[in-house]
């Protein structure tokens, strides 16, 4: 009899544990009342940026939610749910529908620092070489210049090896990643590793563990190493930014600027250090949002961008005689470099 | 030597003939057990509906589609009391979400190796097989509409028990099983991002809280197969039913995936000797 009891007991003690595994998930109606819910929830639950934003989460809910009723039409929802997410400040949040995406852009505030025409123009003379999504050519003065526009646009080593070596002979190297909105983070590792001589630290990445506002894992530092038996760059490296500099372009040039001999030129960037992950409400909106915070080397959260070594923007009058002021002001400071 | 063979090919024969032999059975040749096996390609097709919170809170809903094979043989060491079953597979889902405007892709492969004590009722018609088994089971979701949770990755292995029950009679005037199968794994290990952590920041080397203790209270998964097996000469066709239940909670992540499927394949029996 006694066997058989321990078993009961085993059975019921099993049965409740399984119990523990039958979990509720939250389930909201495909109306306006419940997209609207879903998506604050989301973001409630997900969003890395609250604390550091100093957002109020719950007020922002109670001031929008009043505004929601189901006799609205998916347009009304959409731009008060994009309104509401303008609130956090982030490039990297948009709700994204059939008809429209909503977004926080801050570079379209800010001067356009960057006319590619007149670089090809009057800087390249329409003859450069590209390769891998990179434009290069070395300027007069002897002078390195390469343009890389998109980090989604992935590069071989091969083709790396081919634009170092093009351009060792210059005694100074300009990386133009004005406009840039970002891409992948494996392509900026692959790009600064170039420009190292030994193993640097390169940031460190925490990430949300549980649906509270302030619950983060440990920050995990990580390190960039030389690319081995490929071709680096070590003479001086002026990095050209603007406020389009954005995401992947942002933690490219924070990097960056914590080499010694790189100096960054233009304007502050565009910010965007959440590696941002995707939702889905009930209507099939999909929301992105800042998820994986990632601090610089030296520890900062560079949501709002990087601020650049040396201050420039574009002037008007310098665009009208085809100079690129940033540029210029690149080039003056390799060649003060090289005396 | 050449009289075991001999002795084999009779039997094998005889079992043929008879058309009534199951990989239950047991026949001795030269006091050497001989083991029918059988072996069944398998391909199911039916509904899947998936939940991954790492991808998205949204249950998805569409097409299952499963290759297997399976070999379920008595053991040499005693067998006409165990039995052992191998099954392998293959899994595709394409499911759709509420609105229909986004697809999830899920492929998974799975191994499980059963051991199991038989004991005949019912004048030998029905047999009741319970035992240990273990099982490993992997894959991926992917949703190509997602940034940098594009991809759910699923790997566990477990232990646990299968149980089986068979019905021996037959159908125009021919044998067919009747067979329901289950199993069920108690414990083991599985992996699990944290709650948002991207893979990219795994792919920088933090490896730290990704596998967990499996048991019941953080992930339970349960899979039947209900069956008839028809006996036409040595080839046997099947038709049943298949259900897989797989749900894991941990780091505040849920999994829910349940697949119901038409199952048909096709198989057959042979002999084996134990050689001394």
């Amino acid at each position: 009899m006694k066997p058989r009891r321990h078993i009961y007991t085993l059975l019921v003690v099993l049965a409740t544990l399984a119990m523990a595994g039958c979990h509720h998930e939250e389930e909201w109606n495909n109306d306006a009342v419940g997209n609207f819910e879903a998506l604050w929830q989301i973001m409630d639950q997900h969003y890395s940026f609250f604390a550091y934003k100093n957002v109020d989460w719950n007020e922002v809910h109670s001031r929008y939610r009043a505004r929601v009723g189901n006799n609205m039409t998916n347009q009304e929802l959409f731009e008060l749910c994009g309104e509401m997410l303008k609130e956090l400040r982030d490039g990297h949040t948009n709700l994204i529908a059939s008809h429209d995406v909503s977004r926080y852009w801050i570079w379209e505030q800010y001067p356009v620092n960057y006319d590619e025409r007149t670089i090809d123009e009057h800087y390249l003379n329409f003859d450069y070489k590209r390769v891998s999504g990179i434009k290069y050519q070395i300027l007069t003065d002897n002078i390195g210049y390469m343009y890389y526009g998109n980090f989604a646009i992935g590069m071989g080593d091969g083709n790396l090896d081919l634009i170092l070596s093009h351009l060792a002979t210059a005694d100074g190297l300009i990386i133009d990643v004005r406009n840039n909105g970002g891409g992948y983070l494996t392509n900026v590792e692959k790009l600064v590793s170039r420009f190292i001589d030994q193993r640097i630290h390169a940031g460190a990445i925490t990430h949300k563990n549980g649906p509270g506002h302030n619950d983060f894992a440990q920050p995990f530092d990580y390190y960039f190493e030389p690319t081995k038996n490929h071709i680096h760059y070590l003479k001086p490296v002026v990095v050209l930014t603007n406020r389009s500099s954005f995401s992947a372009t942002n933690n490219f040039v924070a990097i960056m600027k914590s080499l010694p001999n790189v100096t960054i030129v233009g304007d502050t960037t565009g910010g965007g250090c959440g590696l941002p992950f995707t939702s889905e409400l009930p209507n099939g909106w999909r929301i992105r949002f800042s998820s994986c915070p990632i601090t610089s080397p030296d520890g900062q959260l560079t949501e709002f961008g990087v601020e650049p070594d040396v201050k420039v923007d574009m002037t008007d009058e310098d665009l009208a005689r085809g100079h690129d002021t940033i540029l210029d002001r690149a080039i003056e400071l390799l060649i003060s470099t090289k005396t | 030597m050449n009289r075991r063979w001999i002795h084999i090919a009779l039997a094998a024969l005889a079992t043929t003939i008879a058309q009534a032999q199951t990989v239950t059975d047991s026949l001795f040749v030269a006091d050497q057990p001989l083991r029918p096996a059988m072996s069944m390609f398998m391909a199911s097709v039916g509904h899947a509906s998936i939940l991954d919170s790492y991808l998205s809170p949204i249950r998805y809903k569409g097409l299952n589609l499963e290759l297997d094979y399976e070999h379920m043989q008595n053991t040499g060491f005693d067998p006409q009391r165990w039995a052992r079953q191998l099954t392998l597979g293959v899994e595709y889902d394409n499911v759709d979400n509420r609105v229909g405007d986004n697809t999830m892709h899920a492929l998974m492969v799975d191994a499980q190796w059963g051991m199991m004590r038989r004991w005949q009722v019912a004048h030998n018609k029905l047999q009741v097989l319970c035992g240990p088994m273990t099982q490993a089971r992997g894959g991926i979701i992917y949703d190509a509409a997602n940034s940098n949770n594009v991809v759910s990755a699923k790997v566990r292995w477990s232990i646990g028990a299968m149980a089986m029950a068979q019905w021996n009679t037959r159908l125009a005037r021919r044998p067919i099983a009747l067979r329901y199968q289950a199993s069920l794994p108690v414990v083991g290990v599985f992996f699990s991002p944290d709650y948002d952590e991207s893979f990219y920041e795994i792919y920088l080397g933090n490896r730290s809280n990704l596998v967990h203790m499996g048991w019941w209270g953080n992930r339970f998964d349960f899979t039947q197969l209900l069956t008839a097996d028809w006996h036409l000469g040595g080839t046997i066709l099947r038709l049943g039913y298949r259900g897989r239940f797989e749900t894991s909670w941990v780091n505040h992540l849920s999994t829910k995936i349940f697949t119901h499927s038409l199952v048909i394949g096709i198989g057959g029996e042979f002999l084996s000797v134990k050689r001394k």
